[in-house]
């Protein structure tokens, strides 16, 4: 669902699991995407860290 | 005042889940079990049972694999000697598995579910569900569970388990007897499982004798666990566990959006409308209308939020019902085709969350948007001639349409 809200962001392995896209500071403007992502994810593996 | 409360009661300390009234219209009931001094309903029918009813204490149960084991995972025991085919307590790995053999069980089967492997089958889905539409479009009302919903996943994974073309309908019919008319004539069941069991048996066969590149089963021959094959036990449980698992999970996740739809103009507009909507739209559909119910066994005498569970006896991972939980889900019983957060566990959630989940989305997504964009207006014959299947796995039986 996350490689979904934020493609942007995630994007997924060959066994199905989420990979973070992104390195160093997430860009302002995917904030909006990367809280979509954290509040749709079912096993809360998405921690955003001011 | 007296009848209130000895329905309350009855609700939690003697519920049936296979009782009409329940299968026809659960969630009513779930509120008033969750909303009670006791959350978690218990009963003596049907092999005895715990019910949690919150988001919180299911996700809890679902986290706590060691306690909540998997060795058996049907919200009611078959009858006793009945050993064959989906739905009876043979081994379907990883479903029925626990750690540490979970692990190896789950990771095999893993890769045929990603998101990029699932892609290759958008195409046959289409294809499939706007063949299924041709047969019915001039005829101006259709059953959307018997003549849509129950015929694609089962097609879907005849061609992912490498059924060829020519027995695709054969194989459908098969499962379908098993799952679908099986449930009330045990003898098409016996029929139609032992066809299935003989038919894996023969393709695993020849798979080694024949081995196909990227075929399913042919992968699973070659894998290795510990230096030493994959035993043919847990191949053919796999191949079990696609059927129980995929299929009927899935045409009710179809079924039940489909007869949303109907009633629900507004919603077919605002998709037309707005086509990005579509992945939010799917999970909001799963999260009303989650068919699945998971059971799992207590390892230990324990007290979990003041219910005292002994050892072997079964909870009902209610799944649905935790979908519908107010402190989880603002306005939950409400389809919000555009819901911002939506963390629901219509999959499950935790090691045994559903590995077929980005199989089922596409299936889901592609049913309804084939649907809506050959049939835009339609609606229920008569909403008091659906008829419900239900116990582990709820969806529509049968949903008149006319269009």
């Amino acid at each position: 669902m996350c490689a979904i809200a934020a493609p942007e962001i995630f994007g997924s392995d060959e066994i199905g699991n989420a990979v973070v896209l992104i390195e160093g500071d997430l860009p302002v403007e995917l904030e909006a995407k990367a809280r979509r992502a954290m509040g749709n994810c079912p096993e809360r593996a998405i921690v955003i860290t001011e | 005042m007296t009848e209130t409360n000895s329905l309350v009661e009855e609700l939690l300390t003697n519920y049936n889940i296979m009782d009409p009234g329940f299968v026809r219209e659960p969630f009513a009931k779930y509120d008033v079990i969750r909303e009670s001094k006791c959350p978690i309903a218990h009963t003596e029918q049907m092999g005895g049972s715990w019910l949690p009813t919150r988001y919180a204490d299911v996700v809890a149960i679902a986290q706590e694999y060691e306690i909540f084991t998997s060795r058996e995972i049907l919200v009611v025991p078959p009858a006793p000697g009945r050993q064959e085919g989906p739905y009876s307590n043979v081994a379907a790995p990883p479903i029925t598995s626990d750690p540490p053999d979970h692990q190896w069980h789950r990771r095999l089967v893993l890769p045929i579910f990603s998101p990029q492997s699932v892609a290759k089958y958008e195409p046959v889905t289409k294809a499939l569900c706007n063949a299924l539409i041709d047969e019915i479009i001039d005829k101006g009302t259709a059953d959307a569970a018997g003549d849509y919903a129950q015929h694609i996943p089962v097609r879907v994974i005849a061609t992912m388990l490498g059924v060829p073309l020519e027995m695709e309908e054969e194989f459908t019919s098969w499962v379908r007897g098993v799952l679908e008319q099986g449930m009330t004539d045990p003898e098409i069941r016996a029929k139609s499982s032992l066809k299935i069991i003989e038919y894996f048996v023969a393709q695993l066969a020849d798979r080694r004798k024949n081995p196909r590149p990227g075929d399913f089963i042919s992968d699973l021959t070659k894998a290795e666990v510990d230096g030493k094959p994959v035993p043919d036990s847990y191949i053919l449980g796999v191949c079990n566990l696609m059927l129980v698992a995929g299929v009927d999970t899935t045409w009710s996740a179809i079924g039940s959006s489909m007869w949303h739809m109907a009633q629900h103009p507004e919603h077919r507009k605002q998709l037309r409308d707005n086509p990005d909507l579509w992945p939010t739209a799917i999970e909001e559909l799963l999260r009303v209308y989650a068919p699945v119910t998971m059971a799992r066994i207590v390892d230990r005498d324990i007290e979990f939020q003041g219910c005292p569970m002994k050892a072997g006896d079964r909870v009902l991972m209610a799944f649905p019902a935790a979908n519908r939980d107010p402190r989880q889900f603002e306005h939950p019983d409400q389809v919000i085709l555009d819901r911002e957060h939506n963390r629901h566990v219509a999959f499950g959630s935790g090691i045994h969350r559903c590995a077929g989940s980005n199989l089922a989305r596409l299936e889901l997504r592609v049913a309804i948007q084939t649907w809506l964009e050959r049939i835009p207006e339609f609606s229920l014959v008569n909403p008091d001639d659906v008829t419900w299947a239900g116990g582990q796995v709820r969806g529509p039986r049968r949903c008149m349409v006319r269009f």
